[in-house]
């Protein structure tokens, strides 16, 4: 019934005993906010309604990344529980505070963005002052003049009193002196002048202590997400939730008003190139030109200097492609180097808040090289790109090289280059998306029912083993502090406590003192847990480290722990102890603190860490590049690289497109040996080492005689004899015998054709002369091509190719170091357990090429439940259908009329356990959640089931007829 | 709501163990400094804590001491469910009125009269009072909005 338009007093009268009256939403209400595409859990999110005039949903700008939401036209649901238990779960589970990080890799997700960072970079510019007035409606900005604020000392006092806009975020970090949290942190802003610290230049090195920002411009690193060690990680870890979401929120609420006021826009002015850009661009595209025309010339005389492996048009396409990328960067250099420090476009890039110098010197100085296929312009036309070109030029302009900039406007031809460079990315994305979807959908069906237990296993729902503790140390990946998954970051919490409880009038231990109180500490049981060895060791290395650095100040302060009786060491004492002591006190604090928080960073029992590992691996894929290819360092050796990588691997392909075996050498400084060792791993052919391969035809008999080529042998450190030429021809052609062939001297062979027939002879010499250039002589049939790569003067191979085994066993390889990028060749050579390390390793290594970082925990996951069956199985329908029991999951997920039939044909049993089998029937006991019978024996004493890893054992499916 | 908020907020920092004065530095307090969670006992203490009483009741419990995300949202979601169908409340009200924030009240002070049965994979179980276990209190200011 619709209030609005029907008679509300009628409807009132009319109401009976039993009708359900809805209500409106209500300030207050708990409501779950989601936006499609919903690829982590992160989309969906419980929220507090707070009703407002007019249609649109309206939310704090922080939540724009995990809903990966904007304001361009997009469309949110949202839903509105109805029974108090869904209310509680939505608030305790889902709510915004409490996924404040992403358990991809325990960085911020919840953050400010854009106009949030630009305001936090402008106001704390080193020359911002601000007067008693307005500073404090800059404080009363923050909570809408509703938080009691104690006003710091001002920065200056005469003439008028005048304070920082740093002073500013030290009241929003910690507005009133009752307010006990004490923030310390150093972050390394996007322009940190990486030297000097404190000191930079640049103002990048934000430093709070104790909740007072020293210095520092904060920008996206301090304020933004992505970032373990920002303000708001470091509120959130080492005060709670609500201390890092309400300084979210003051910052969001200033930062709103401020720029509102301050205005921040852009204009035509602040993309209009200057006289010397103009000129420096001129001169750097004429000069780039003059060059690319050089290296044309060289070209088709013939003589440009070719790198191994590869011809005259890819080498000249490489040159000419590295002298264009050098226009752009030199004149984007330029104009940054110009542009003045007011400019917006340049403000927002320095702060990170949206844009990169390149963004700016695209608008400004140049777009530069269009690319299609990560070439150059193809030709659409014969032997040219478009038909304003003559025919086979290769000059810059005709091949896509955009010398203007948006500003100054492109020319047609420009035009139609960069919309096909812009086409490409949109195909792309069309393309991906698709892609990573249908990944995602396997990842998810073939992790949805593991979950930690309470003995923290790891299980399917039919209680089968994945892994006997989770990631090895049962840590929450969402809660890790460290760089690389470690719990906690101990270097800035060693900071923290040195910086919140002073020593002052207290001893300092002796750093053997010191040492010994860690080592009694770390023997507690408390910290007996399975898998807590790792972090008692980085806790134990942690403090040898700083006892090191103790050692060292006492040492060069003449304070050696022999020599303490020397008279009045007190003033030096106190050096030593304010630069780098430690009060047993503070010892203890800090060691307490770190056991505590390691504690309560453990894995929950009853996570789903499954759909979360699922979720981390296929979220990222749907932000990687469709960019396959990749080069790595020398001679263009093509890894792929990105989704169908990533795909490759969870598939577990046979076939993969560019298998590499990483080949460690036994003598790594020697480039020689690195030749020979080489020689003997390249496939070679005869053709490749044969002079000449000729028939000789006399009257009494026909032959073919190849000549080797003893120079080329010699070059390439081969071991080839005409002996061993003829061992292998006798090896790959089998009609031959040991009396056709006849060595007549080092290089020289002679074979006779083994056919006798006179009519024949003539073919089958043809026949073998075409035949014998393709004779492998020498090498691993499957190692196509092997580089060796160079890295500070160390050598290895990369061979690429199969047969990891042959390149194990060859003289002058490590065979233990030596690794395959193709997972079942691993499996195949050296088992199951070198196989789910590659799987690991790989998935890492991809995702890190493009930028992202990945908890471990979640590609072990993988790892072992795509090997825990003893051999490597894809997450396919092939793989999957290998995993799982459960028919009903098999169905829900690909071929359901298939598995549905067989199961009913065979009379198969499916005890309905996992949430893949819940699709088709739900469990009893658990829904709908209100008739949960309560245990009456005494009403208020209540048991109850949680976590039953056979929720519904009472409900057995039988498919069809019983057969028998 | 807005208001309610920012009047609250102290409140968050209430049970924020009390900072020394930094230029005092009273080792007592400081020592809470970092600690952020009161009800954390000394887990040597609680260890020993636990097997006295439960040497009568149960052989050694193995799961952990924390009580997890999960048990408390379903705790407090069932709790919340009984006070608002007027199961008779364990705590004061001060005025308090909606269920969910009573419950939470309840927990805060280890008031809720449930067992939490913990099932092993292998199908055995160990029974968890609610008040033997330690909860986090991350719970504090996510209600009350209206």
């Amino acid at each position: 019934m619709h209030l609005k338009y029907s008679a509300r007093k009628r409807a009132a009268d009319e109401l009976k005993y039993g009708h359900i009256v809805e209500r409106h939403l209500e300030d207050g209400d708990i409501v779950l906010f989601n936006r499609q595409p919903s690829l982590h859990r992160m989309s969906i999110m419980s929220h507090r309604a707070r009703v407002m005039p007019w249609r649109t949903l309206r939310f704090n700008e922080s939540v724009c990344n995990p809903y990966n939401a904007d304001f361009d036209g997009d469309e949110m649901n949202m839903h509105v529980p109805q029974t108090e238990e869904a209310r509680t779960e939505a608030l305790t589970l889902m709510g915004v505070q409490n996924n404040l990080c992403t358990p991809k890799n325990g960085e911020i997700l919840v953050a400010s963005t854009q106009d949030f960072i630009t305001s936090s970079f402008l106001i704390t510019r080193k020359d911002t002052f601000y007067d008693r007035a307005a500073f404090s409606l800059m404080c009363s900005y923050m909570g809408d003049a509703m938080d009691p604020v104690d006003l710091p000392t001002p920065a200056l006092i005469k003439p008028i009193e005048l304070w920082t806009g740093k002073q500013l975020f030290s009241v929003l970090a910690r507005p009133h002196a009752q307010m006990k949290v004490f923030l310390n942190l150093t972050v390394l802003e996007k322009n940190y002048s990486k030297s000097g610290e404190t000191m930079c230049p640049n103002d990048g090195f934000v430093y709070f202590r104790n909740s007072e920002l020293i210095c520092g411009q904060l920008g996206k690193a301090t304020v933004g997400n992505g970032n373990k060690d920002g303000l708001f990680s470091v509120l959130l870890r080492d005060y709670n939730v609500h201390a890092a979401a309400s300084c979210m929120n003051r910052l969001a609420k200033l930062s709103a008003r401020w720029i509102g006021n301050h205005g921040f826009s852009i204009g035509i002015d602040d993309v209009q190139p200057g006289e010397l850009l103009n000129q420096q661009k001129k001169a750097r595209i004429d000069e780039g030109y003059e060059k690319c025309d050089d290296l044309i010339r060289e070209h088709i005389k013939g003589n440009i200097e070719l790198p191994p492996g590869s011809d005259s048009a890819l080498t000249l396409e490489a040159e000419i492609s590295k002298v264009l990328n050098n226009i752009r960067e030199t004149t984007a250099n330029v104009c940054m180097k110009e542009l003045h420090w007011r400019n917006s476009p340049l403000i927002m890039s320095q702060c990170g808040s949206k844009g990169s110098p390149i963004n700016i010197s695209q608008m400004i100085a140049c777009v530069g090289q269009q690319s299609v296929g990560g070439r150059r312009a193809p030709n659409g036309f014969i032997d040219r790109s478009l038909p304003h070109f003559p025919r086979k030029c290769k000059t810059p302009s005709a091949k896509g090289f955009v010398a203007n900039s948006f500003y100054s406007g492109l020319t047609a031809t420009e035009f139609f280059f960069h919309t096909m460079g812009g086409r490409e990315g949109l195909v792309d994305t069309a393309v991906k998306t698709a892609d990573t979807g249908y990944m995602s959908r396997r990842l998810i069906k073939a992790l949805e029912d593991l979950s930690v237990q309470y003995d923290y296993t790891v299980r399917n729902a039919s209680g089968g083993v994945v892994q006997f503790l989770y990631g090895d140390d049962g840590m929450d990946p969402a809660k890790m502090e460290g760089k690389d998954g470690v719990p906690l970051n101990l270097e800035r919490l060693y900071m923290k406590i040195r910086a919140t409880c002073p020593a002052n009038a207290h001893e300092n231990l002796s750093p053997s003192e010191a040492l010994k109180k860690v080592y009694e500490r770390l023997e507690k049981p408390d910290i007996s847990l399975d898998g807590a060895n790792k972090f008692k060791n980085s806790l134990r290395d942690f403090f040898e480290g700083v006892t090191d650095s103790l050692k060292k100040t006492r040492k060069f302060l003449d304070l050696d722990e022999n020599n303490v009786e020397k008279n009045d060491p007190s003033f030096l004492e106190k050096i030593a102890a304010n630069v780098s002591g430690i009060s047993l006190k503070q010892l203890e604090v800090f060691l307490d603190t770190c056991i505590d928080r390691y504690h309560l960073k453990r894995i929950e029992a009853g996570a789903p860490i499954g759909v979360i590992g699922a979720q981390s691996i296929g979220e990222p894929g749907t932000q990687m590049t469709l960019k396959t290819f990749h080069f790595a360092g020398v001679a263009s050796m093509n890894i792929t690289l990105g989704v169908p990588r990533i795909k490759e691997i969870i598939n577990g392909a046979k076939n993969i497109s560019t298998p590499i075996i990483t080949a460690e050498l036994e003598s790594k400084e020697n480039v020689t040996s690195a030749r020979i060792v080489k020689g003997r791993i390249e496939k070679t052919v005869l053709g490749e080492v044969a002079k000449s391969i000729k028939m000789e035809l006399t009257s009494r008999q026909a032959s073919i005689v190849v000549s080797l080529d003893a120079e080329r042998i010699q070059a390439l450190h081969l071991s080839i004899s005409a002996d061993s030429v003829k061992r292998s021809i006798l090896q790959n052609l089998k009609k031959l015998k040991d009396q056709h062939i006849r060595t007549i001297d080092g290089r020289k062979i002679r074979i006779f054709p083994p056919e006798t027939d006179r009519n024949k002879l003539h073919f089958d010499l043809h026949s073998l002369k075409a035949m014998l250039p393709k004779v492998i002589v020498n090498g691993i049939s499957t190692a196509e091509r092997v580089v060796i790569s160079e890295q500070k003067k160390k050598y290895k191979l990369l061979v690429e190719g199969k047969n990891l085994r042959a390149v194990m066993g060859t003289p002058g390889v490590v065979g233990c170091e030596t690794v395959s990028n193709h997972i079942t060749e691993v499996e195949e050579t050296l088992g199951i357990e070198a196989a789910r390390d590659r799987i690991i390793y790989e998935i890492q290594e991809t995702m890190k090429g493009h930028g992202m970082s990945i908890d471990m925990r979640h590609m072990m996951l993988l790892a072992d439940l795509m090997t825990y069956r003893g051999e490597v199985l894809g997450i396919t329908r092939f793989g999957i259908q290998k995993m799982k029991e459960s028919v009903l999951m098999l169905a829900s997920f690909e071929k359901t009329a298939d598995h549905l039939f067989n199961a009913s044909f065979n009379g198969r049993h499916d005890n309905i356990e996992g949430v893949g089998g819940f699709w088709f029937q739900p469990p009893k006991n658990t829904t709908p959640r209100r008739s949960t019978p309560v245990n009456q024996g005494n009403p208020w004493q209540e048991t109850m089931t949680l976590m039953s890893p056979s929720l519904p054992s009472g409900v057995n499916y039988l498919y069809g007829k019983l057969v028998k | 709501m807005a208001d309610e908020d920012y009047n609250d907020m102290d409140m968050g920092y209430e049970d924020e163990p009390v900072e020394a004065d930094i230029e005092e530095g009273v080792e007592e307090d400081v020592e809470n400094n970092n600690n952020n969670n009161e009800d954390i006992p000394d887990p040597l203490l609680g260890d020993d804590e636990e097997k006295e009483e439960q040497k009568t009741v149960q052989k050694d419990r193995k799961t952990s001491k924390y009580m997890t995300k999960y048990e408390r949202a379903r705790i407090l979601g069932t709790r919340a469910l009984q006070i608002s169908m007027n199961a008779p409340v364990m705590v004061e009200l001060e005025g308090e009125t909606d269920p969910l924030e009573i419950a939470m009240k309840e927990l805060r002070e280890r008031k809720i009269p449930f067992t939490i049965r913990r099932y092993l994979p292998d199908g055995s179980y160990e029974d968890w009072g609610v008040d033997e276990l330690i909860v986090e209190d991350s719970w504090k200011r996510q209600v009350g909005g209206d």
